[in-house]
């Protein structure tokens, strides 16, 4: 990717390094907070597991943050936190997995040492291997598949857009991989991934000096050095659009499409696909083309949103949760359930909403509003220590701060430059899409037969220039080829 | 321990308007940056009209649907061109807007905000579409089975008081939501009054750039009618059950409710309720140990009593990882609150659950938006913020015999309703 001027003046963030051990370290001193963060990042993810053995990395991180140590049993760690009020945190995704927590700094000394003990002496006991286990299956088979089903579209959209990739199953693991996997693949994952090189030590707010280069310091009793991390494979490339309909039983149907793109946090272009993905439907916002034209002039459903980078909700804010960095990224719209009447409106309309801005450029006002809202915005991505010290990480390992790029590169952004970059990597030929509910097989059949699929409204005056548009958006192309149509049940998803 | 110092410990200035509206300014170190919350004490248990269900939560919809001044299109810029983070939610209890945002925002927001409490305007066919979001919103949650087991709790639970529905309310009254415009026009009048409003503003601002803001922008705002009284709900007699089908996977789940006491911070039993909580549900606690790390029949267990203006449950959930274990779950947790009721716990032990609680409360107060969020809920509940230390001096008061005694007061067959998901039975049509 070439870089432009205003990129290249931003300074990439830089992790403090140590002659006695190849750790990484991010420290934000904050004195006067009483709380501290700390963030334990290792870059091993789902995209690590073993052919077979899919969901090994998410069991790994499981079997050291949420079960016991040589020295305790997990029941005796938990009656070690409680009066701290203190939880490890354990999350990750495709590269990388994290263990953090926000403790009072009055326990901060205890807590560490817990959370060292977690990292460096796991238990690996079979009754903690076989809750853990259970857990990652019943998740797998039980909440996700029925629970919670635009989680489920966005699983699923992963396996298509990323079919034959080591992105393309959940991170949580298969069926088959889940039952395939042991306690000796356990403790030899850990071994060759949880490693010194993988790893990047973080600590926030109001800690004693000498606590972070002690603390790591700490980590160098792991092995210096890992199985070394393979180069992630090209996502294969699909033609045409794809439409995956897993059909079960609900009320509305969950909407999720997107592609694969070539653009991360590190390439210059991120940042004018970012203002236009934020134009078209920054999350949980109200203000988006999406969000206006779906929710708030058709009340098709309760919100509609687009991003340039696999996103995740930090619990209940608004914004991104931090340490999911990727080296591939995508594409996505997420529209939330709509009425299965509709369903097909409302792809069609998040599809010619898109090619509108990739065929027609950003309208010059929407560019303006859109410049000055991220400007102020994106201060808010990282309000406390914990959201801090987390980007602060993910720009260690994207080699550039999201916050900071932004903020030094919207002053000078042009039309054009988002204009072209959203022309250079956005386009909806390949979009992979998918719905989850009932009344699939109605849609399939439009779909394939290419008939209309209007909107069904139970609302009165509809104002006359959304009906003439309505009549528009009802018949754009969607040319999915029949054979780009499956149809599965839900009980038939992430079985290998 | 954490040093007995104050729970909420941030200077704070208040001012009443002749209107009766209340302003809390908090000053907080949030450089550039501040929360601008809008509190209206309405939520679903003001709605006592038959039909109604839902309707608080459907109204904070409409609120963003504009003005005269500030039409729908003209607010969202104003939003959007302060970058701010700005949303609302409702509860049993009360309807919260929020809007974060750079401090030099601040008369903008006062502005706009004043400008859509007073002067609210939209049109039958805004309002209309309004209505298939919030049905868009149910039928997200539908998906989730807690969704249908929550709403056969309260149901079953209640027969008089309107916690009888949940805040998004029955399937069939939002379904005729676009049909209520008329009605909304009264909730607005009626509740959307300076009077039934507090004001709490949190960050890097001064009561002197605040005040005379909102003097301006709110002081001609008239009170409001008197409320419909909610009905009281009369004791439980008999313990109620359902069952609620799931078509599709999951894993099988209990949800137990106990009429338990409303909020306060004079009440001990309140308090004590709240110790309960920890002391059977916490992760460190017998019961967990043993359904969750030693037997595994469990996957998740929680309970515990939200804080409400009226008598409201106290629930227990617990996800079962197979069908056949939910009735010895539903036992060992009686079994367990029990053996509480007869041997209470160790001074200790309680004395822990009290220093993790002010740890946990301390933990949540790390940004302006928290510090605000955290306020809200405590002055829509009470109308004061010294409600916050008010709770935990009653917490640090509260004795393993206070314990014991509302283990035996409030956890009895007859005072319990329990709701069992069974995703092997055949749907039935709702």
């Amino acid at each position: 990717m070439s870089l432009s001027a205003a990129a290249l003046s931003v300074p990439s963030q830089v992790a403090e390094t140590s002659p006695a051990h190849p750790i990484r370290m991010i420290r934000l001193p904050s004195p006067a907070s009483p709380l501290v963060t700390v963030r334990l990042l290792f870059q091993v993810g789902a995209a690590d597991d073993l052919p077979g053995k899919e969901g090994l990395a998410h069991l790994t991180a499981a079997m050291l943050g949420e079960a016991g140590t040589l020295k305790r049993t997990w029941s005796e760690v938990l009656d070690a936190l409680y009066p701290m009020a203190a939880e490890i945190h354990v999350y990750g995704d495709k590269d990388a997995f994290v263990f953090t927590s926000t403790v009072h700094r009055d326990n901060l000394d205890a807590f560490a040492t817990l959370l060292a003990e977690q990292i460096l002496t796991p238990r690996f006991s079979t009754e903690d291997f076989t809750r853990l286990k259970q857990d990652a299956l019943d998740g797998l088979t039980k909440t996700l598949r029925g629970n919670d089903d635009e989680n489920l579209g966005k699983q699923a959209l992963a396996t298509v857009m990323y079919a034959r990739h080591p992105y393309g199953h959940p991170t949580l693991g298969t069926v088959a991989g889940l039952a395939a996997i042991t306690l000796d693949d356990v403790k030899d994952f850990y071994a060759r991934h949880f490693t010194q090189d993988r790893l990047m030590v973080g600590v926030a707010g109001g800690y004693p000096e000498s606590f972070p280069d002690a603390y790591a310091a700490r980590f160098a009793a792991l092995p210096a050095q890992g199985q070394p991390r393979p180069q992630l494979a090209p996502v294969p490339a699909r033609k045409g659009m794809e439409l995956l309909l897993v059909e079960k039983s609900a009320l509305g149907n969950a909407i999720s499409m997107g592609v694969p793109i070539d653009v991360t946090r590190s390439d210059a272009d991120f940042c004018p696909l970012a203002l236009a993905a934020s134009y078209l439907g920054e999350h949980r916002t109200f203000t988006g083309v999406l969000m206006i034209s779906m929710r708030q002039k058709r009340g098709l459903n309760y919100g509609d949103y687009a991003y340039v980078e696999n996103f995740i909700q930090d619990g209940w804010t608004t914004f991104p949760l931090p340490n999911i960095p990727r080296r591939r990224q995508h594409f996505e719209i997420w529209l939330r359930p709509v009425p299965p009447k509709s369903a097909g409106f409302a792809i069609r309309q998040a599809i010619y909403e898109t090619d509108k801005l990739i065929r027609e450029g950003i309208p010059a006002a929407g560019f303006e509003a859109t410049r000055t809202f991220l400007s102020n915005y994106v201060n808010l991505w990282a309000q406390d220590g914990s959201r801090r010290l987390g980007y602060a990480m993910d720009a260690v390992i994207y080699g550039r701060d999201i916050i900071a790029d932004l903020l030094a590169r919207l002053p000078t952004m042009t039309k054009d430059e988002v204009d072209r970059a959203v022309r250079k990597h956005l386009s909806t030929k390949d979009l992979a899409i998918v719905v989850v509910g009932d009344g699939v097989r109605e849609l399939a059949a439009a779909v394939s037969s290419g008939a209309a699929t209007p909107i069904v409204y139970d609302t009165r005056d509809t104002p006359a220039e959304v009906l003439a548009e309505d009549k528009h958006i009802e018949s754009y192309p969607l040319p999915v080829a029949k054979a780009q149509i499956r149809i599965v049940s839900a009980a038939g998803l992430f079985e290998k | 321990m954490l040093a007995p110092a104050k729970a909420f410990p941030f200077p704070t200035t208040i001012k009443t308007l002749a209107n009766g509206l209340r302003v809390f300014v908090v000053a907080f170190d949030s450089p550039g940056l501040v929360a601008y919350y809008s509190i209206v004490r309405v939520g679903s248990r003001n709605e006592v009209e038959p039909g109604k269900s839902g309707f608080a939560h459907f109204f904070e919809h409409m609120m963003f649907r504009g003005t005269a001044r500030f039409p729908t299109e003209k607010y969202n810029a104003a939003i959007k061109a302060m970058g701010a983070d700005s949303n609302a939610f409702t509860s049993d209890d009360m309807t919260v807007y929020h809007i974060l945002a750079g401090t030099s925002a601040l008369p903008t927001i006062v502005t706009i905000e004043a400008d859509r409490f007073r002067h609210l305007d939209y049109s039958e066919a805004e309002f209309q579409k309004e209505a298939r979001a919030v049905l868009g919103e149910y039928n997200k949650g539908a998906s989730n089975p807690l969704q249908p087991m929550v709403e056969a709790l309260y149901d079953n639970a209640y027969t008089t008081h309107t916690y009888k529905h949940t805040t998004i309310g029955f399937l069939r009254d939002i379904e005729d939501m676009p049909n209520q415009f008329a009605y909304s026009r009264q909730f607005f009048d009626r509740y959307y009054r300076p009077d039934n409003v507090i004001l709490l503003v949190v960050g890097d601002v001064t009561a002197a750039e605040v005040l005379p803001l909102i003097e301006t922008h709110y002081g001609g705002w008239q009170k409001g009618p008197p409320h419909p009284e909610v009905p009281p709900e009369p004791p439980q007699t008999e313990e109620k059950r359902a069952r609620v089908p799931w078509k599709g996977a999951s894993l099988p789940m209990l949800l137990l409710g106990f009429h338990a006491p409303a909020f306060s911070t004079t009440n001990l039993d309140s308090a004590a309720m709240e110790v309960l909580a920890e002391l059977v549900f916490a992760e460190r606690s017998p019961l967990f140990r043993r359904l969750v790390l030693d037997e595994q029949k469990v996957e998740h267990l929680e309970g515990g009593c939200e804080r409400h203006v009226d008598p409201n449950l106290f629930t227990v959930f617990a996800r079962v990882k197979q069908a056949k274990d939910v009735p010895y779950v539903e036992k060992t947790i009686y079994e367990e609150i029990a053996r509480l009721a007869a041997e209470g716990v160790r001074e200790k032990t309680l004395a822990e659950v009290v220093s993790r609680t002010r740890y946990a409360f301390t933990g949540q107060l790390s940004t302006a938006n928290k510090v605000a969020l955290v306020g809200s809920e405590f002055l829509a509940l009470t109308g004061s913020l010294s409600a916050i230390d008010d709770t935990f001096d009653l917490l640090a008061r509260v004795t393993v015999a206070d314990v014991k005694r509302v283990a035996a007061k409030y956890f009895t067959p007859q005072n319990r309703t329990v709701v069992v998901l069974d995703p092997e039975a055949p749907h039935e049509p709702q």
